[in-house]
């Protein structure tokens, strides 16, 4: 069934149970993690260590016209309170540059403390440092601050009509058509034609951010739960105006990110500077409060999806609009009609992208940035046509499958949406539905079912890794990622375990330390993939060197042989056409005098780095001018509504994707349900509200914002099919965002199923219903 | 701050008497929460779980007397049987860990609208036992409630106990809210049969500024009922359909965040009717011990 | 104020214990025990699940001096040093860690439930399992590697209980 492009690479061959990759392996950080034993951020005690807490604004835009320390000064206890008035000077953020991504770092353009100007109804305008986190805090409450305040733009709904469409550019999707959408619509024989919104939503991982700053001289060190060490890196050297090399930033463990630990927020910035300030090393840990007035989270959008057909179901137009939300110093858009430049086979397509700019905290990437919620309008409208049409929707979406890239005729590098549908269709019992709204019941329980595409497309980064084997077998791997809870660790641990031929249990990862050679973001469900690319190198290379020192001695067994004749197994190297002729990689460094032996990708130097990026960039684009490189999947759900409380209950779940290659099942299964989950919670509770009139989140916290508990969730199905995508090395693609993606509208289209009532604004509270 | 742990009921009355603005703690599910983000900094904490009476429930007079102290796993442990409006609160609450904390008498003390416990203590005619080192009073719980987190509780009284008298019918429990568990009601509602005095409780949460009962009607299903306790015969849907508006009828609800006036109304007439179903078909069945 | 409590049977004695601190600040920063977490403050989200006198609670919603004289029971207590308890073995084997922040507050009341449960002679269903680790918020898993982490070590230490 796959269509495997031409001129491909021949597919990697299936695991051997030998092999590591494609084992359900436990974590290697599992055992630390289990006995409490894992040291997070907030978990670092260093000598001599004092607190600090922030103070927030209480205007959504103005500039400080009076600040009244004296109160919080006058606490026992407190060290210093820093406001724009005593607190050091900084250098204001770099302008982001496509030439240096680490111009993205910083979540907003703020001078923090540098300045008396309020740009969001939450931004920091003071510090408070004390001995205590305690009276750190209670100090900050005693802060008055006065304002004059100016006009502020805080109204999403409102500011809508202001929305500017976006260029594209090499990191923003802007328009794109082909056809005329418009025309076609205007004469296609049916048309659905929505408006449908999503709120602004909150990471809410478990962790609150927190740092940790301990200066000495111009050095910094910095504990940090991150998903981009070597930004926060990059970005507090140029803040701080020292040198990059004596800044470090470590972050071994990181409690959850999802997006919102990759930029560098005012808070990290913040301990920095109160380090600096009062010469002790500083702690800053978050409230949840904190987070929600300073870390950014998902815009809110409102969508227009317009889908013209014949009556055969034949889709002739296809049009996806949206507006997102940045805020006016800084932000990301959520590009919303990203999956809808993919997924059907329309020839007439217009997809545009605008944002609004509002006073307020700019948004941040969430999981599956644009296709997380783009997917909601997208599967709605597609369910309402299948609808208008009398179609089932699985057959609707078959129908107009695409072979190539509907947009510009590139070719899938895989794509089995079918495969996926059809598992999922005969495992899910699908052909039992009946297809008209309020059919099936159970009492007063209305039952309904839905089904929604979910699409993702992963990005690929530059990594630099090193891999050290020693003479007693061990090896280790060396690479600055980020263990955010996906399994980075002991993905990677598999893929040098079965590059080189050694037990897993011989191989150790270092990760999460700018010490360490340069590692990808954990982001863009790309990490993985771009870190075994660069791992798989470097094995190969040291494969060479071992190999070369085999060579240099007569008694070798490997004398006179080329690397491709031979195979990594049983810890060393041996004879692909006689398995017992060979030498474990001790033996041969042992010979040679070497007690380990080292390879480097590209270079730690600033030049043989430039030269990485710029070849793993020239990659990246070549691979995108080729095909389509995306992960896809079918999910199937079933809900219960109470016919007369409308409250919905999720019954039954099944997700099947087509991910590519699954280094290992028990933590990729885990994310991709842990993305069905967060879904679950977009579609029926999920929302940070903001009130319209003064910009201030009026839920920062766990008792208003409700994420799913275990209480409210079925078993959770998840399966894949597990087969190598044909372009990649391993054949992996990613698997971080892609199980959120259309899971809203699943749910919708099930509560749509069950009630007859289409709900086109998230999240599906119980008074819509009714 | 001061930190008092009386061990003996008199030391405790003594303390609060002697520091109006101390801050009594408990199972600290509302205190703690203050004190951690820093919007409560009491000159006196004032620890009641080393009192020994508040931690026991005993029959007093034909009545439970639950003590103020007794956590809300205790309640559904021990007193599902006695209680049992009060125990299907109880098992709404929280988590299992704030279950083991949070106790009755922190519920009432806080006199929240959404708080659980007030709509099975209302529908029991539970009467709230307050104490100070001027003695001992009893208010009927539907007096007890004053506003919003206000409450009939002096500066210098705390609760002592709850008084509720065991059941003679059956009793529901019924909440709506976004979630299945760890949510605070969009609109609750408590119902008891009282066949012994040929009367019906009811109480209704989250759904005006205070919790409250419906009391028309209450007057209108023991209307309704007379006749019925006796034969145990089928109640009209029609009862139950104007029972449930007569408890809307009786809120008083806003729009918040949680939900809209127009819905809480709706889903208390929903909830009335269908508790109504339930308790009736146990009272048919010869009401067993149900909770 | 001075605090004397036992943890995981050690007693502890920490003196400039501030009266409005929770027990979970003492653990955490007082007594060198910083595996109950901290993600919410508020109870709404277990991470700090701890046992007081056997019973679990929420370390952030127990005031220090309630804890005076009672025995506590953290992450760090459930096995011997450089061992696992079967529950984490459980959480280990069953992939029910990610991020593992939520684990040690997770750990906790899992043991909780299935010693109750043990005590009982019994398995705990599903239904039950969900409704007691209710309060236990997780981000990452979606949970039902939780579900199965309990169900593995329920069947453990009923074999263990033989």
């Amino acid at each position: 069934m796959t269509r495997a492009p031409e001129r491909s690479r021949p597919a990697p061959p299936t695991p051997s149970p030998a092999q590591a990759v494609g084992r359900p392996l436990d974590r290697v950080d599992g055992p630390a993690k289990t006995a409490g034993l894992a040291r997070y951020t907030a978990d670092h005690h260093v000598p001599d260590l004092a607190h600090a807490a922030l103070v927030h604004a209480t205007v959504a835009r103005g500039r400080i016209t009076g600040l009244d320390t004296a109160d919080a000064e006058a606490v026992g206890g407190v060290l210093a309170v820093l406001t724009h008035h005593n607190a050091p000077r900084m250098t204001p953020p770099a302008p982001v540059s496509a030439l240096d991504l680490s111009t993205l770092a910083p979540g907003t353009t703020v001078d923090y403390l540098n300045t008396d100007r309020v740009h969001w109804n939450g931004q920091p305008v003071a510090v408070v440092v004390a001995d205590s986190p305690d009276t750190a805090r209670q100090a900050a409450r005693l802060v008055r601050v006065t304002y004059e305040v100016e006009p502020a733009v805080t109204d999403f709904a409102a500011a809508q009509d202001d929305a500017v469409p976006l260029r594209g550019t090499l990191l923003v999707l802007g328009e794109e058509r082909t056809g005329d959408a418009e025309r076609a619509l205007a004469t296609a024989p049916v048309v659905v034609d929505h408006r449908y919104t999503t709120p602004a939503q909150s990471h809410h991982a478990m962790e609150p951010h927190a740092t940790v700053a301990v200066w000495n001289g111009d050095r910094l060190t910095v504990h940090e739960g991150s998903q981009d060490v070597d930004w926060a890196r990059r970005h507090l050297a140029r803040r701080f105006g020292v040198p990059l090399a004596g800044v470090r930033v470590l972050s071994p463990h990181v409690g959850g990110g999802f997006g919102g630990k990759a930029p560098v927020w005012a808070g990290t910035v913040l301990t920095v500077l109160a380090a600096r300030a009062t010469g002790r090393a500083v702690r800053m840990v978050l409230s949840r409060e904190d987070v929600i007035r300073t870390v950014g989270g998902r815009t809110p959008t409102v969508q227009r999806v317009a889908l013209g057909a014949q009556r055969d179901g034949t889709l002739t137009a296809l049009l996806h609009t949206g507006v997102s939300q940045v805020g006016r110093v800084g932000g990301t858009p959520e590009p919303v009609g990203s999956q809808s430049r993919h997924l059907y086979a329309a020839p007439h397509i217009w997809i545009r992208h605008s944002t609004t700019t509002l006073d307020v905290l700019p948004t941040a990437h969430m999981r599956a940035p644009g296709e997380a919620v783009g997917t909601f309008a997208l599967e709605s409208a597609v369910d309402e046509l299948a609808v208008a049409l009398g179609m089932d929707p699985v057959e609707l979406r078959m129908r107009n499958e695409p072979d190539r890239d509907p947009l510009d005729g590139k070719r899938f590098s895989r794509r089995d949406l079918r495969a996926a549908y059809a598992r999922g269709a005969e495992r899910f019992g699908w052909a039992e539905r009946t297809p008209s709204p309020r059919s099936m019941r159970d009492g007063h329980w209305l039952v309904g079912r839905g089904v929604a595409t979910a699409f993702h497309l992963p990005v690929r980064l530059p990594a630099d890794v090193t891999v050290r084997l020693r003479a007693d077998g061990t090896v280790l791997v060396r690479c600055a990622f980020h263990e955010i809870g996906v399994g980075a660790a002991t993905a990677q641990t598999q893929v040098a375990a079965d590059a080189l031929g050694v037990p897993v249990e011989a191989v150790t990862v270092e990760h999460g330390d700018t010490e360490l050679p340069v590692g990808p973001q954990a982001g863009g469900s790309g990490q993985t993939a771009s870190v075994a690319t660069a791992l798989l190198e470097a094995c190969e290379e040291l494969k060479r060197s071992v190999l070369a020192l085999a060579r240099r001695s007569p008694s070798s067994p490997l004398r006179g042989r080329r690397l491709s004749e031979l195979r990594a197994g049983r810890g060393g190297l041996y004879r692909a056409d006689a398995p017992d002729r060979g030498e474990t990689y001790g033996v041969i460094l042992t010979r040679a005098g070497r007690a380990e032996i080292e390879v480097r990708t590209a270079a730690g130097t600033r030049l043989g780095r430039t030269l990485q990026q710029a070849r793993a960039a020239a990659g990246w684009f070549r691979d995108r001018r080729r095909w389509v490189r995306a992960v896809t999947g079918a999910h199937f759900c079933e809900v219960r509504v109470d016919e007369h409380t409308g409250e919905v209950r999720v019954s039954r779940w099944l997700g099947v994707f087509d991910v590519g290659r699954v280094v290992n099942p028990k933590t990729a299964t885990s994310q991709l349900r842990g993305g069905i989950v967060m879904g679950i919670g977009a579609a029926l509770s999920e929302e940070t509200l903001v009130d319209p009139r003064t910009g201030r989140t009026v839920n920062p916290g766990l008792a208003e914002y409700h994420v799913p508990v275990q209480a409210d969730l079925p078993r959770i199905e998840v399966d894949y099919l597990d087969e190598p995508d044909p372009t990649t090395p391993l054949g992996l693609l990613g698997v971080g965002e892609v199980g959120i993606t259309g899971v809203a509208a699943a749910v919708a289209n099930a509560v749509h199923h069950a009630t007859g009532v289409r709900v086109r604004d998230l999240p599906v509270t119980l008074d819509r219903l009714l | 701050m001061e930190f008092l742990q009386p061990a003996t009921w008199e030391e405790a009355l003594e303390a609060r008497a002697a520091s109006r603005d101390a801050v009594p703690i408990a199972g600290g599910t509302d205190v703690m929460v203050g004190i951690n983000f820093g919007r409560l900094r009491p000159a006196l904490l004032l620890d009641l779980t080393r009192v020994p009476e508040l931690q026991q429930w005993g029959t007093d007079d034909g009545a439970v007397r639950l003590g103020a102290g007794v956590p809300y796993a205790r309640v559904i442990t021990e007193l599902g049987d006695r209680l049992p409006g009060l125990a299907m609160a109880a098992r709404t609450i929280g988590s299992p860990q704030i279950r083991n904390r949070g106790t009755v008498g922190g519920n009432l003390a806080t006199a929240s609208p959404a708080g659980d416990a007030h709509p099975a203590l209302l529908a029991a005619g539970a009467e709230v036992e307050v104490a100070s080192v001027r003695g001992t009073r009893r208010i009927p719980v539907a007096d007890f409630y004053r506003g919003v987190k206000r409450s009939a509780l002096a500066d210098d009284e705390l609760v002592a106990a709850v008084r509720i008298p065991p059941r003679t019918g059956p009793q529901q429990y019924s909440k709506i809210g976004t979630r299945n568990a760890m949510v605070i009601a969009v609109a609750a509602f408590g119902l008891a049969l009282h066949p012994d005095r040929r009367a019906v409780g009811t109480g209704i949460g989250s759904a005006a500024p205070t919790p409250r009962r419906a009391p028309a009607a209450e007057e209108f299903l023991a209307g309704e009922l007379d006749g019925l306790w006796e034969s145990r015969a089928e109640l009209p849907p029609a009862t139950a359909a104007r029972f449930g508006e007569l408890v809307a009828g009786a809120a008083a609800p806003i729009d918040d965040v949680r939900g809209t006036a127009r819905y809480r109304v709706h889903a208390l007439s929903v909830m009335a009717r269908r508790t109504l179903t339930w308790a009736w078909a146990d009272y048919r069945k010869g009401d067993p011990a149900c909770a | 104020m001075r605090l004397t409590c036992t943890v995981n049977g050690d007693r502890h004695e920490v003196d400039d214990v501030w009266e409005g601190e929770s027990l979970l600040y003492v653990l955490r920063e007082r007594m060198g025990l910083p595996g109950s977490k901290n993600a919410c403050e508020q109870g709404e989200c277990g991470s700090c699940t701890v046992y007081l006198d056997g019973v679990p609670v929420c370390a952030c919603l127990v005031a220090a001096g309630q804890a005076q004289g009672r025995e506590v029971g953290t992450v760090e207590g459930l096995a011997g040093p450089g061992e696992l308890h079967p529950v984490q073995e459980a959480f280990l084997e069953a992939g029910a860690v990610q991020c593992g922040f939520c684990t040690p507050g997770l750990l906790v009341a899992t043991d909780d439930l299935v010693r109750r449960s043990r005590a009982e002679g019994r398995r705990p269903a599903d239904a039950e399992i969900r409704e007691a680790l209710a309060g236990n918020l997780c981000r990452c898993t979606g949970y039902e590697k939780i579900l199965d982490a309990v169900r593995l070590a329920a069947d453990r230490m009923a074999g263990e209980a033989r």
